[in-house]
């Protein structure tokens, strides 16, 4: 294993000064560059831009932004975190060919 | 045979996890540590009514936020009860750990309980590894039905 700390499994000092999706419990949704993080998961997020959410449906977010930059992730809100860089949208990937 | 020692066993192998929110993430587990907190690659993720779709290369969730753990090759339904029977196992467990002592602290507890039944789970999850293939086929756990074509009739979970 290559953490010797127990408590984190993702190793986000490879996430460092690249660009980081995170959700929060609540369901808002924030990008921006990983500036700094501690053992609790709070993260430190530069030029950060916050998707905005459908207001029916406060878990589903929509195209639209608000740039927040610099800010602080409560760690104990942080549900997710992933790196930008390679992910996208795509069609749905569990369409069988056969219908079978 | 310990829900997270089962988790630890499925290290490596494809999985499909359910958040609270209703999201689900189909990756392979790299890690996970005793909060349950998990490292997937090669991640994708289905929003919570089923039509969006993201891929990511890795992900990083909150075990406190996990309500559904299942390995997503084709099981048999036996297999998936037993498969639903450890997952209340987990939330259980991650709930009675929660609020008891720190994770780690109270390892081995309960350990014996179902001495039986375990080797079985052991074995289902297992299987994953050469059926990789079939991916992407329990993926949307029976929602993607507003493309009419998975989650038939076979009562959802897991695959159409």
């Amino acid at each position: 294993m290559s953490g010797s700390r127990k408590e984190t499994v993702l190793d986000l000092a490879k996430f460092v000064d690249k660009g980081v999706q995170v959700k929060l419990t609540g369901g808002r949704q924030v990008t921006g560059t990983l500036k700094g993080y501690d053992q609790l998961l709070n993260l430190v997020l530069d030029e950060a831009v916050e998707f905005l959410r459908d207001p029916d449906d406060p878990l589903k977010t929509t195209d639209q932004t608000r740039r927040l930059g610099l800010i602080v992730c409560r760690g104990t809100a942080v549900m997710l975190v992933s790196p930008t860089d390679g992910t996208d949208e795509i069609a749905n990937p569990f369409i069988q060919p056969d219908g079978a | 045979m310990l829900p997270l020692s089962l988790l630890k066993t499925a290290q490596g192998h494809p999985m499909l996890v359910e958040l609270k929110s209703g999201e689900t993430y189909n990756g392979h587990l790299v890690n996970c540590d005793t909060w349950m907190n998990i490292h997937l690659r090669e991640v994708i993720c289905t929003s919570k009514d089923g039509d969006r779709f993201w891929r990511m290369p890795d992900c990083y969730i909150r075990g406190i936020l996990l309500s559904i753990f299942g390995s997503q090759m084709s099981l048999a339904k036996s297999d998936i009860d037993v498969l639903h029977k450890v997952i209340d196992k987990v939330q259980e467990e991650s709930k009675t750990r929660a609020d008891r002592k720190p994770p780690g602290v109270g390892r081995g507890r309960g350990r014996g309980r179902e001495e039986g039944g375990g080797a079985r789970q052991v074995k289902g999850i297992g299987r994953g590894g050469d059926d990789a293939g079939g991916r992407g086929m329990g993926g949307g756990r029976g929602r993607g039905t507003s493309s009419g074509r998975t989650g038939s009739s076979r009562g959802g979970r897991g695959r159409g």
